[in-house]
């Protein structure tokens, strides 16, 4: 729940697939979960690396 | 409540207890018979209420300096007084007289079951560490009404003392504590809601029932080592734990984390993990683990040098109704856990 | 849209045939009651119970209560127990001082489970302490799931609550309580000056997703439900029902619907009231941030509003869903209050918000459901025969527990104070 994480100060928030899954997916094939899986960590890494000054959401492109 | 005057004891700073300035900043505890000092004041707040049987001065640099010990000093002063209330300061907008109030209070409340009351302005320092744990009536920046300050304190003191019920925090006058209590309001929650509105919607003060978060800032450090050189740590607080829960961490108001060791695993089987979070619909979660915590993905990226590694030790905990005071210090002791072992940057996936 | 509410007072609640009201006496056949709603194939064992105000009695396994309602033409909570038919418009049969409590007899989460305390400190917390209790205990058939044994035992309140208030058909009201609200846009000049306010009212929380026969809304379980507008009239004639999730919330509340109350009450004087948007709490985040534009489309631009009151169903993630469509108000110009429910789980006030929108600081609070609460000795349990030992004796539950005391439409006067 990324407003809740705003509020409380974590500062990179990325944004996840869903409460139940939040690295994974409902509807895709377990390919095309890992490779959401990947992305959503791979954008986490590069968060890590960015600048950020107050609670920033990144989300998926 | 007419009853037999109470036993008052006070403890003022080497100012007040007119040992001198500044220069008497660094004496001890010590304890004389009666009021001296601003403890005058209390006693004649008082009246027949109660009688001020002895002052425990201390100098504010020996308290800042000796910090608990200092306390535990003052707290066998103040038993050996036997009082029924202990009135601390008021303090004003000294500091250090104002964290040494704080400390003595909630000392004196928690080992010896005696109600305590001080007093101090709203910037002081001692406000902020101790309104939560000590009731600390809201005073001026300076002494000059003495016995106007004072008389709050006392009678905050007295209702303490005599286990009377208090008012809210703005009617009686001291800062609120942070805690809530259940009342039963004058008008249900639908009619104070439209009333609210309307009070809003016309321009007109209104007092919210809820104060609004405030939590501090956190420092955002960047990952300045290049990923390929990184050591990364995966957290969770969705629940992750191996079969039996080894470590019974609780399915609500957690507090309690566990630390799995993911050495040598390029995944997570399935039927190795359990998940007790009681905040969503864990059977996703559970038929598959990285779909909380991607193991595999990390490990992928470990061995293909796009990160330098995987820490090997997941930590894990349930993050449904956890007060926050649990998950502070959940997640400062699993900080420093990280940081002990070399771990440059965390991800932590939450629901 | 016109709807009259006849309403008789009722004192005093006796087993006796046939089912008549008498002054404020109201005597129920239970035979013919129990034969009507044991013929649902769902359920087996079949038991009612009457309890009383003042009775040192406590009630347990509480799922639901419902208010005793019955149109005096038209169908009855239409699209669940009555056919799709229009709520809110015509006379209704209320009966005061009498309700309907469902028991759940089948989860052995009984945690998640209300009592009722008729004597004792605890009655005086909660409206259904002050009320003549007809209590309907049933157990699942052989291989009834629980969506559907839930639906059954709802079903069963729900026609109970009819043939209660069928009983006063024949007598004459002791009041009658209209309540009539033009369509929103036709305001008579003289009242245009009026502040419009709405009320944005949050039905169901997708945190437990609805079975099929689990209807809200006109008998729809809302599964994808965007936010919408209904008449006021419509969520006081059985048209919005509670699912089958949850504390702190009873069919009854919704039935007697507080706020909307509040607002009639000052219609014309003080606001406007200007409608009802029912919304959805949803459960993922871009989901969240679309219903919050739509509802704030809709009070902003649909209803022209000026101002909003909130309410939410459910827990942290409708807290928020809640908050994040006073907040999308807000930015439009449309001023906003939010009744919450305490977050804390440790009396701190510092969890009692999960959220900090700007411009969203008007809260008021319907207590804290955490908070410890003594449940004293009694002398007789029903409703929940397994769990009479414990319940006889005193034990320690929280406000939560008792039924009718944390109510998240603002029907009670319970307020966690922060000291």
């Amino acid at each position: 729940m990324t407003p809740v994480a705003v509020m409380v100060g974590a500062n990179r928030i990325v944004q996840a697939a869903g409460i139940i899954h939040p690295l994974g997916s409902a509807e895709l094939s377990p390919e095309d979960e890992k490779t959401l899986r990947r992305r959503i960590v791979e954008q986490a890494l590069q968060a890590l690396r960015t600048e950020v000054a107050r609670p920033t959401v990144f989300t998926a492109e | 409540m007419a009853s037999e005057p109470l036993r008052v004891v006070c403890y003022v700073n080497q100012f007040f207890g007119q040992l001198g300035g500044e220069e008497k900043a660094g004496v001890g505890p010590q304890v004389t018979d009666g009021a001296v000092g601003a403890a005058r004041a209390v006693q004649q707040a008082l009246g027949d209420a109660g009688t001020v049987v002895a002052t425990v001065i201390c100098g504010d640099n020996y308290a800042a300096e000796r910090g608990e010990r200092a306390v535990a000093e003052m707290l066998a002063l103040v038993r050996a007084a036997r009082p029924d209330l202990v009135i601390a300061g008021p303090a004003f907008l000294a500091g250090r007289y104002g964290v040494a109030c704080g400390a003595l209070c909630a000392a004196v409340q928690a080992q010896l079951k005696i109600p305590a009351v001080t007093g101090m302005q709203a910037e002081n320092p001692g406000v902020e560490l101790y309104r939560r744990q000590v009731h600390v009536v809201a005073t001026g920046a300076e002494a000059t009404r003495m016995l106007a300050e004072v008389t709050r304190l006392v009678a905050l003191g007295l209702k303490l003392a005599r286990g009377e019920a208090l008012g809210t925090p703005a009617a009686e006058g001291y800062f609120a504590r942070g805690v809530t209590r259940n009342v039963v309001a004058g008008a249900s929650a639908a009619d104070r809601a439209t009333a609210m509105l309307l009070d809003k919607l016309a321009g007109r003060p209104f007092a919210s029932e809820v104060p609004r978060p405030a939590f501090p800032g956190v420092p955002a450090p960047r990952l300045i080592k290049p990923l390929a050189g990184a050591t990364i740590a995966l957290v969770t607080d969705g629940g992750l734990v191996p079969q039996g829960n080894p470590d019974g961490i609780e399915a609500l108001n957690a507090t309690r984390y566990g630390a799995y060791s993911i050495e040598g695993k390029a995944s997570l089987e399935a039927a190795q993990y359990d998940n007790p979070h009681r905040g969503y619909d864990t059977s996703w979660v559970k038929q598959d683990p990285h779909r909380l915590v991607p193991v595999d993905v990390a490990r992928e990226l470990e061995q293909r040098g796009a990160i330098g590694k995987l820490h090997e030790t997941v930590y894990s905990t349930v993050g449904v109704a956890t007060t926050l005071a649990h998950s502070a210090r959940m997640g400062q002791e699993i900080a420093d856990k990280l940081r002990a072992a070399g771990v440059d940057a965390v991800i932590l996936t939450s629901t | 849209m016109r709807l009259e509410l006849r309403w008789s007072e009722v004192d005093e609640l006796v087993a006796g045939s046939p089912t008549r009201l008498a002054g404020k006496r109201l005597a129920v056949d239970l035979d013919a009651l129990r034969t009507l709603l044991a013929g649902d194939a769902r359920l087996t064992g079949l038991r009612l119970d009457l309890v009383h105000p003042g009775e040192r009695c406590r009630v347990g396994r509480v799922f639901d209560v419902v208010a005793p309602r019955a149109r005096l033409e038209g169908e009855d909570f239409p699209g669940v127990l009555g056919g799709v038919a229009r709520a809110g418009d015509g006379a209704t049969l209320a009966l005061a001082g009498v309700a309907v409590v469902a028991t759940d007899q089948q989860t052995d989460s009984v945690g998640t489970l209300a009592v009722i305390d008729m004597a004792g400190p605890n009655a005086a917390l909660s409206a259904f302490g002050a009320t003549h209790n007809l209590v309907i205990s049933a157990w699942p058939a052989p291989g009834t799931e629980r969506p559907d044994y839930l639906a059954a035992v709802r079903l069963a309140a729900l026609k109970a609550a009819v043939a209660l208030a069928r009983a006063a058909r024949e007598a004459e009201p002791d009041r009658v309580e209209v309540l009539a609200l033009p369509p929103s846009p036709r305001v008579p000049v003289e009242l245009a000056h009026l502040p419009r306010v709405a009320y944005v009212f949050q039905i169901h929380s997708h945190q437990r997703p609805t079975g099929l026969d689990e209807g809200i809304l006109y008998g729809d379980p809302v599964r994808r439900m965007l936010p919408t507008i209904v008449h006021p009239n419509e969520v006081l004639d059985g048209a919005v029902l509670r699912g089958f999730m949850g504390r702190s919330v009873t069919t009854w509340a919704t039935q007697n619907h507080p706020v909307i109350r509040a607002l009639y009450a000052r219609h014309g004087r003080a606001l406007w009231f200007a409608g009802v948007v029912v919304t959805v709490a949803q459960a993922t985040e871009p989901e969240r941030v679309r219903s919050a534009l739509l509802t704030a489309g809709l009070v902003a631009h649909a209803l022209g509003a000026d101002g909003a009151v909130f309410t939410k169903i459910g827990g942290g993630a409708p807290h928020v869903d809640m908050a994040q469509a006073a907040a999308q108000c807000e930015a439009l110009g449309v001023r906003t209050t939010l009744l919450v429910e305490d977050m804390s789980t440790d009396g701190s006030a510092e969890g009692m918000l999960l959220f900090d929108f700007p411009g969203v600081d008007a809260l008021v609070n319907v207590g804290s459901s955490h908070e410890p609460l003594t449940l004293p000795p009694m002398d007789r349990v029903v409703g929940a025969d397994d769990l009479a030992p414990r319940l006889l004796g005193e034990s320690r539950a929280t406000y939560g527990t008792l039924c009718g005391a944390i109510e998240q439409v603002g029907a009670t006067r319970i307020m966690a104070e922060v000291r």
